[in-house]
């Protein structure tokens, strides 16, 4: 049996990184989605501020959690012909992490302009990414085990 | 005439299927493969299955993915690991001493399982 505290484990396990990592854009991003929607669009309110670091967190996190994916497909699968479930999530996950970054983008863009009232466009877009976000964790979730 | 042909059909017919019964029924495979069937571990539902293979020396055991989720069979000690299995994937590894040889899943390491050399 592997030993969970064993420091050698803990990082240099060649999936553990992705399975951690994952957490933060999955967690922030729907946060900030939430936090967006209750803001009502109002640029300057605080909701918005809030949905604003949320989503630029999100962005910032997908990002590592997306390449430690990459990586852990490479060294711990060997880089095997993606199919099945690990297709789906890979698939999904790309979706998802598409659409965390456009819609920090759309906000981003959006405070550095002068409206006040951030695009109506924006809210299928995250609600599309809350989605895609939603299914590619419940297929992670299927593929470490942690269903079973 | 006739009733002398449908007997010879008849006849004709049985031995045919007697043959056939004999032919394809694997008698003596199946013993072989109850043999073989006990030097392999069926991976499913993220278990090993069984979890404890004894064996003796020289054995070859085959490990069979048949989850639909990759798995990486490795052992504790670094003597064995295989390539990562899809389903229907086999890995095979022979042992020739005797002893207690623990392994888990490299992707899933809280599937574990032993092989027990005697």
């Amino acid at each position: 049996m592997v030993n969970p505290f064993d420091l050698r484990t803990i990082l240099l396990a060649k999936h553990a990184q992705h399975v951690v990592l994952i957490h933060f854009p999955i967690a922030l991003f729907i946060t900030g989605v939430g936090l967006d929607l209750l803001s009502r669009g109002k640029r300057t309110s605080q909701l918005a501020g809030a949905a604003y670091l949320n989503l630029s967190i999100a962005a910032a996190t997908v990002i590592p959690a997306a390449l430690t994916g990459l990586l852990a497909w490479q060294f711990a699968l060997d880089g095997k012909r993606l199919k099945g479930l690990l297709l789906l999530h890979v698939i999904a996950a790309s979706i998802a992490a598409l659409l965390v970054i456009a819609s920090w983008w759309l906000h981003w863009r959006t405070r550095r302009a002068e409206p006040l009232l951030l695009p109506d466009f924006r809210i299928p877009i995250e609600l599309l990414g809350v989605v895609a976000i939603g299914l590619a964790a419940h297929l992670g979730g299927f593929l470490s085990g942690v269903n079973t | 005439m006739r009733r002398k042909l449908f007997f010879a059909g008849s006849i004709v017919a049985l031995s045919l299927a007697l043959a056939a019964v004999v032919i394809l029924h694997p008698t003596r495979a199946k013993s072989e493969d109850t043999q073989t069937a006990s030097m392999e571990v069926h991976v499913d539902n993220f278990t090993f299955g069984p979890d404890t293979l004894t064996v003796p020396a020289n054995s070859t055991v085959t490990w069979i993915n048949k989850d639909d989720v990759p798995h990486v069979i490795a052992s504790n000690d670094g003597l064995f690991k295989s390539k990562a299995l899809d389903t229907d994937d086999k890995y095979s590894y022979t042992f020739t001493k005797a002893g207690t040889y623990a392994y888990y899943c490299s992707i899933h390491p809280k599937m574990v399982g032993k092989i027990v050399v005697q």
